[in-house]
C-alpha cells in the first residue's frame, strides 16, 4: 500500500521497546558513548601543597601575573592586593619587586576595558615612589597616549587622569622625553576637538564619537589636566631655577676648594643621561624629538599650537559655566607663560 | 532605577567597523574622529616599535585593528597619511621575522589594499612583498605572498600589457636566479615565471632568458625548474587555455527561460545581464585574431650555447650532482634543443654509447632522446656505431620480445631523421625480425621495413622492396637523398589542389566536348573566387554575377555526378586519360604542382579548397580501406612535438605476457567513454534532465500519484454512464487535438 504503510512501519520502529531478558545486561542506548580509556600509567599533575604559607614576596609575584587575567574581576583583585602590599610595606624599605619589572605589566591596563580595572590602576601608580617613575615616563607615555585618543570615552578620562597624575609626579621627564611634547599636545588637542577652526566651532560636534556626552565633568578634567600640562612645559620657571641654584650651591660646597664645576664632569645621577642621542631606537622625526629646555618647548609650542590653543579656549569661555571656569586655569598658565616669553 | 544593560562593545565603544563606515559616507565631518584614531595608532605603533616580538593584544583595541580600519579609509585623507604606506612598509620589511602571524597577514592585506586604492603602485608593491617571500622561513606567509605577487601582477596586466612593470620585475628575478647560483632561492623566480607564462601574461623573451639561466644555475631544484618548464610549460599554457575556452558558466538561454518563470528580483536580472556579458565577451574573444605565442624553446637566444653549456655542466661533468632521472629530464632537454634547433654537439652521441645496454635504468628514455638529437644534418658516421651498438646490445633472437621492439622502434625512429647512418647488412637482418613470432618486434621490424621503401628502397632485398619502390625504383624517380641535401620548400597539401584542379578542369571539357587536355581559360572564375566569402555584397556589377553563377553550377555539377552520368563512352575516355594522366603525373608530380604555385596567385577560395582537401586527405588516411596510402605514424607528427618512451616501448607492453587481470581489463577499457553503473536508457535521460533542473514529465507525475488520492475517480469511472463517457472521451480527444490544457494556439 504505497508510502504511507511504509511510514507507518517506520514510525512504529521509533517507538519500539527494547526486550530486557533476564541474565542479561541491559543493551546499551544508542547514542551511547563510550569513555573509558587504556594507559600504561596515570599521572597526578602536581599539587603545590607546602607547609608552609608563601612569602609575601612570592605571592606579590603571583598577583603580579595575575594582571595578564582574562576576567576583570580577578584583575582589579590583583591590582587591589598590590596595593595594599606597595602602601603598607614599612617606610624606606624597597619595593617587593622593583618598578622596571612591575610597570611592563601595568602599562596595558591602562588600555583595559573595564572601569574599575582602571581605577584601581591608578590607585597603585599612586603608591610608586616618584624618584622611580621619573626613571620610566618615556614607557609610560605612549600608553597614556593612546588611551588620550582612545574610541571609548571611559578610557579617556581615566588616561587624563593618569596624564595628570604624571605630571604631578614626574612634570620635568613628561614634558621633556621623546615624543613628549608635540605628541601628546596634539592628544590633548585632538581630545578637545581644538584642532581646526571648523572642528572648534561650538556646532561641530566635538568629540563626538564617544558615547557618554563630551560636556561636563569629563571636559573638565581633561583642561585641568592641560593646564598643569602646559605649566610643567612652559610655564614660568622661577622655582627650578631657585632649586638648581639651590643644588649648585650645595654641589661646589661638596667638592673641596681647588676643584670647581666637578659635577659637570661625574657621571650623571639620572637613569638614561645620553637618551638623546637616540643610539639604540627607532629614528625620530620633529615630533617624536625630545625638547629638554623650555626654551625649545615655547618655540614648538608657539609656532605650532598657540593659535589652536587661543581659539580653543575662546570657545570655552565662551561657552561658559563649568567649561568656562576650567578654561581660565589654562590661560592663566597661558598668559603667563607668554608673559615670560622664549626664555631670559 | 534599573540599569539598562549593555553590550560589550557598546559599553567601550570600540567600534571601529562603524566609524569606518560613517567615514567613507563623509569624510570631512569625522575629520576628528580620524585624527584622534589616527594618533591612537601613532601610539601603538610607538609601543609596537619599542618591542616587536614581544608585542601584545593590548587592550580592546589592537595595532592590528587600527591598521586595517586606517587603510580603509586612507583615500579620505591623503594629506594626514602620507607617511603611512611607508610605515607599513617598514614594519613589514624590518620585522617579518618576528611578527605575530595574524599582524604579519594583516599588514600584507593592507598594503594590497592600499595598492587597489591606487595609494602606493605595483612596483613599490611588488619591491616590498618579493624580498620577503625570498626571504622568509614561514611557509604560511610564503603562500600568501606568492599569491598576492601573482595576483598583483595579474591585475595590472589584465586591461593592457604593463611592459614597464613586467620588465622591472623580470629584471628583479634574473638578478634573483644569476646573482647566486648554488641557493635554492631561484625557485620563486622560477614559479613565478612559469605561473605568468601558463597565464600568457609573459610570453617574451626575457621570460625564457630567466628559465634559461634558472637550468645553467648549480643548484639541483632551479635547475630541474628550468628544466620541467622548457619541457612541459608550453604543454601546460595550451591545456589552460582549452580550459578556459570551454568553461562554460551558465547558458543565456536556461537564465533567460527562469526569468520569464521565476519572479523577478533585480539579483536575477542581474545574473542575466552577466551571463549575456560573459557570452558577448566570449564570442568577442573568439573573433579576436588568435595571439601569436612562440613556444619557450623557440624563443631561446643562442641555442647552441645554451644545450652545449647544458651538457658540459649536468651532465658530461662529473661533479654534477643530479640523479639519474634528472640527468634524463636534462638530456630530453639537451636532445630536443638538438633536435629542433638542428644543432651540432658531437660529444653527446659518444655519451649515449655508454648507456644503450638493455641493463640500464629507464633506458628506453635515454632511446628517445638519442632519436630525438638526430636530425639530418649530424653525419651519418657518428650515428652509425650507436645504431651497431643498439642492433647488437637490443635485437636478438635471445633477448626478450619487449627489449628487441625498443631496440627497433628507437633504429626506426633514428633512421626517419638521418637515414642515411643505416647499413646495408645490418637494415637486411633487422627487416628479416619481420617474420618474428612477438607481434611488438614484428611490428617494429614491419616499421622500419616501410620506412625504408621510401627513404632507401635499394638498400632493402629486392623481395622486400614492394610493389611501389620497385618501380619507383625501375623508372628512377626515386633518388636517394645526399647527406645535408635540402628539399624545395613548397605548401603543405599543394599537390591535393592541383589534381583536384585538374581533374575539375577535365570534367568540364568532357562537358563541353572538347579534349580533356584542352586548355581553357579560366582566369575569370579564378578571379571571381577572391569574392567567396562576400558575394553578397558583389551584387551591383552585372558581368561578375555571371561568372559567379557559372561557377556555382560546375561545382553542382559535379556534385550531382552521379545523377545524371554523361555518355559511357566519355566516361571510358576519360579513364583512359585519367590512367595517362596519371603516369605523367606520376613522374611530373613535383614539376606540377610547383608550377601551380609559380603560375597562379592562390585565391581565397582555393586556399580554402586546399584546407579542405588536406584535411580530407587526413581522414582518408585513417579509414581502415586505405590501408595502401595510410601515413606512417612518423610523417604526421610535429616538428615541435617531443619523442616519449612510450612511443619508443611501442607495442612492447602489449606482447609482454605479464600484464595481470586488472591491467588488462584497464587496457581494455581505455577507450570507452567513462560510465559508473549500468543503467537503462530512461534512468540516464531522467538524470541528465535533473542535472539541468528541470521538472518530470506529466506521465511521470501521474505515476507517482499516491494510490489513496487516485482511489475516489477510479471508483467513480467505474459508475459512469454511457453517455458521461462519451463526454470524456470527447472532451479528451479534443484537447489532445488542441495541444494539451492550455492549447498551443497562441505559441
Amino acid at each position: 500500500m504505497g508510502s504511507s504503510a511504509k511510514r507507518k512501519k517506520e514510525k512504529q520502529k521509533d517507538f519500539q521497546k527494547p526486550k530486557l531478558k533476564v541474565g542479561k545486561t541491559k543493551a546499551k542506548p544508542e547514542n551511547y558513548t563510550d569513555t573509558s580509556f587504556r594507559s600504561k600509567s596515570i599521572v597526578l599533575t602536581q599539587q603545590s601543597l607546602h607547609l608552609a604559607a608563601p612569602s609575601s614576596n612570592t605571592q606579590f609575584t603571583h598577583n603580579l601575573s595575575l594582571l595578564s587575567a582574562k576576567s576583570d574581576s580577578q584583575r582589579r583583585d590583583s591590582l587591589a592586593y598590590l596595593t595594599t602590599t606597595i602602601a603598607s610595606r614599612p617606610v624606606n624599605s624597597p619595593l617587593p619587586q622593583p618598578v622596571s619589572v612591575i610597570l611592563p605589566s601595568l602599562l596595558p591596563l591602562i588600555l583595559d576595558g573595564t572601569t574599575s580595572v582602571r581605577t584601581q590602576l591608578l590607585k597603585l601608580l599612586k603608591t610608586l615612589p616618584r624618584g622611580d617613575v621619573e626613571d620610566h615616563v618615556a614607557q609610560l607615555l605612549p600608553y597614556v597616549r593612546a588611551g588620550m585618543t582612545h574610541l571609548a570615552a571611559d578610557i579617556r578620562v581615566s588616561a587624563v587622569e593618569i596624564l595628570s597624575w604624571l605630571v604631578e609626579a614626574a612634570g620635568e621627564q613628561t614634558v621633556s622625553c621623546a615624543g613628549g611634547w608635540i605628541k601628546t599636545l596634539n592628544c590633548f588637542l585632538s581630545v578637545l576637538g581644538w584642532h581646526t577652526e571648523e572642528s572648534s566651532r561650538w556646532s561641530s560636534n566635538r568629540a563626538s564619537f564617544g558615547k557618554s556626552g563630551s560636556q561636563g565633568r569629563p571636559m573638565v578634567k581633561v583642561l585641568g589636566a592641560l593646564a598643569d600640562f602646559l605649566d610643567a612645559g612652559i610655564g614660568k620657571p622661577f622655582t627650578g631655577n631657585a632649586d638648581s641654584d639651590i643644588s649648585e650651591d650645595d654641589e661646589s660646597s661638596a667638592w673641596p676648594f681647588p676643584l670647581c664645576q666637578t659635577a659637570q664632569h661625574m657621571i650623571s645621577d639620572s637613569s638614561a643621561p645620553y637618551a638623546y642621542l637616540n643610539l639604540f631606537g627607532q629614528p625620530r622625526d620633529e615630533e617624536g624629538e625630545m625638547y629638554e629646555t623650555r626654551e625649545d618647548r615655547y618655540r614648538v609650542f608657539s609656532a605650532r599650537f598657540h593659535p589652536a590653543m587661543e581659539r580653543g579656549l575662546k570657545g570655552a569661555r565662551e561657552e561658559g559655566g563649568e567649561m568656562g571656569r576650567a578654561s581660565t586655569s589654562v590661560s592663566k598658565v597661558l598668559k603667563e607663560a607668554i608673559a615670560y616669553g622664549p626664555g631670559p | 532605577m534599573v540599569k539598562r544593560k549593555l553590550g560589550a562593545l557598546e559599553k567601550v565603544e570600540a567600534d571601529l567597523p562603524n566609524l569606518q563606515h560613517k567615514i567613507r559616507r563623509d569624510p570631512k565631518s569625522y575629520i576628528e574622529d580620524f585624527r584622534a584614531q589616527h594618533y591612537q595608532y601613532e601610539s601603538h605603533r610607538e609601543i609596537f616599535m619599542a618591542s616587536p616580538s614581544s608585542a601584545t593584544d593590548t587592550g580592546v583595541i589592537s595595532l592590528r585593528d587600527l591598521i586595517d580600519f586606517i587603510s580603509h579609509v586612507a583615500d579620505c585623507y591623503p594629506d594626514i597619511l602620507k607617511d603611512f604606506p611607508q610605515q607599513l612598509i617598514d614594519m613589514l620589511m624590518q620585522h617579518h621575522l618576528v611578527l605575530e602571524t595574524e599582524l604579519r597577514e594583516k599588514l600584507v592585506g593592507s598594503l594590497v589594499l592600499l595598492k587597489k586604492k591606487d595609494i602606493i603602485d605595483s612596483a613599490t608593491l611588488l619591491h616590498t612583498l618579493f624580498p620577503i617571500l625570498v626571504a622568509t622561513p614561514s611557509k604560511t606567509l610564503r603562500a600568501l605572498l606568492f599569491q598576492k605577487i601573482l595576483s598583483e601582477l595579474r591585475t595590472s596586466n589584465s586591461k593592457t600589457t604593463n611592459h614597464k612593470l613586467n620588465r622591472t620585475m623580470q629584471t628583479v628575478l634574473f638578478n634573483l636566479v644569476t646573482s647566486d647560483r648554488t641557493s635554492s632561492k631561484g625557485l620563486w623566480a622560477i614559479k613565478i615565471t612559469r605561473e605568468l607564462w601558463k597565464r600568457q601574461i609573459w610570453t617574451e623573451a626575457k621570460a625564457v632568458e630567466i628559465m634559461k639561466e634558472a637550468a645553467l644555475s648549480e643548484n639541483e631544484k632551479v635547475i630541474i625548474g628550468g628544466v620541467r618548464f622548457f619541457l612541459g610549460g608550453d604543454k601546460e599554457r595550451e591545456d589552460m587555455e582549452d580550459e578556459s575556452s570551454d568553461d562554460e558558466g551558465v547558458s543565456v538561454g536556461q537564465v533567460k527561460h527562469q526569468l520569464t518563470i521565476n519572479k523577478k528580483t533585480r539579483k536575477k536580472a542581474r545574473a542575466a545581464e552577466k551571463a549575456i556579458k560573459s557570452v558577448r565577451n566570449k564570442e568577442k574573444k573568439k573573433n579576436q585574431p588568435h595571439p601569436l605565442n612562440f613556444s619557450a624553446l623557440h624563443l631561446l637566444h643562442d641555442p647552441q650555447g645554451f644545450a652545449e653549456s647544458m651538457f658540459y655542466k649536468h651532465l658530461q661533468n662529473q661533479k654534477s650532482k643530479l640523479n639519474l632521472e634528472q640527468k634524463l629530464q636534462v638530456l630530453q632537454l639537451v636532445s630536443r634543443l638538438v633536435g629542433l634547433h638542428q644543432l651540432h654537439i658531437m660529444p653527446l652521441y659518444s655519451y649515449f654509447q655508454k648507456y644503450l645496454t638493455p641493463r640500464q635504468p629507464s633506458v628506453t628514455s635515454f632511446l628517445a632522446s638519442l632519436a630525438q638529437a638526430t636530425h639530418d644534418l649530424v653525419p651519418p658516421d657518428v650515428l652509425e656505431p650507436l645504431i651497431q651498438k643498439i642492433a647488437n646490445e637490443f635485437v636478438s633472437e635471445a633477448s626478450a620480445g619487449e627489449v628487441a621492439t625498443a631496440g627497433l622502434n628507437a633504429i626506426r625512429e633514428i633512421c626517419v631523421r638521418q637515414p642515411l647512418a643505416m647499413d646495408e647488412t645490418l637494415l637486411q637482418d633487422l627487416v628479416m625480425y619481420k617474420k618474428s613470432k612477438d607481434k611488438g618486434v614484428m611490428m617494429a621490424s614491419k616499421g622500419l621495413l616501410s620506412l625504408y621503401r621510401n627513404v632507401g628502397a635499394q638498400m632493402l632485398k629486392k623481395r622486400d622492396r614492394g610493389k611501389e619502390a620497385a618501380m619507383s625504383l625501375r623508372a628512377g624517380t626515386k633518388q636517394e637523398r645526399r647527406f645535408g641535401e635540402q628539399q624545395a620548400g613548397g605548401i603543405e597539401g599543394l599537390e591535393l589542389l592541383a589534381r583536384w584542379k585538374d581533374e575539375e578542369r577535365r570534367k568540364r571539357n568532357v562537358e563541353n566536348g572538347l579534349p580533356s587536355d584542352a586548355e581553357e581559360d579560366d582566369e575569370e572564375a579564378d578571379w571571381a573566387a577572391w569574392n567567396v566569402e562576400d558575394d553578397e555584397d558583389s551584387d551591383d556589377s552585372g558581368e561578375w554575377i555571371n561568372v559567379e553563377e557559372d561557377v556555382e553550377i560546375e561545382m553542382s555539377d559535379s556534385e550531382d555526378e552521379g545523377k545524371a552520368p554523361p555518355s559511357k563512352k566519355a566516361k571510358a575516355d576519360a579513364e583512359v586519360e585519367k590512367k595517362d594522366g596519371e603516369k605523367e603525373t606520376e613522374k611530373e608530380e613535383e614539376m606540377d604542382f610547383m608550377k601551380l604555385a609559380t603560375t597562379r596567385i592562390l585565391t581565397p577560395a582555393d586556399l580554402a579548397k586546399l584546407a579542405e582537401l588536406r584535411t580530407q586527405a587526413s581522414v582518408d588516411a585513417l579509414l581502415p580501406g586505405n590501408k595502401g596510402k595510410r601515413a606512417a605514424p612518423w610523417t604526421s607528427r610535429h616538428t615541435d612535438d617531443p619523442l616519449t618512451a612510450q612511443e619508443i616501448e611501442g607495442l612492447a607492453a602489449l606482447s609482454a605476457a605479464k600484464a595481470t587481470r586488472e591491467e588488462k581489463i584497464a587496457h581494455a577499457k581505455e577507450g570507452q567513454p567513462d560510465r559508473s553503473e549500468r543503467k537503462s536508457k530512461e534512468a540516464r535521460r531522467k538524470e541528465r534532465k535533473e542535472e539541468q533542473g528541470k521538472s518530470t514529465t506529466n506521465k511521470e507525475k501521474a505515476r507517482r500519484k499516491n494510490f489513496l488520492m487516485t482511489l475516489g475517480k477510479a471508483r467513480s469511472k467505474n459508475k459512469r454512464s454511457l453517455v458521461e463517457t462519451r463526454a470524456v472521451l470527447k472532451a479528451h480527444h479534443d484537447r489532445a487535438k488542441r495541444g494539451g490544457k492550455r492549447g498551443n494556439i497562441g505559441q
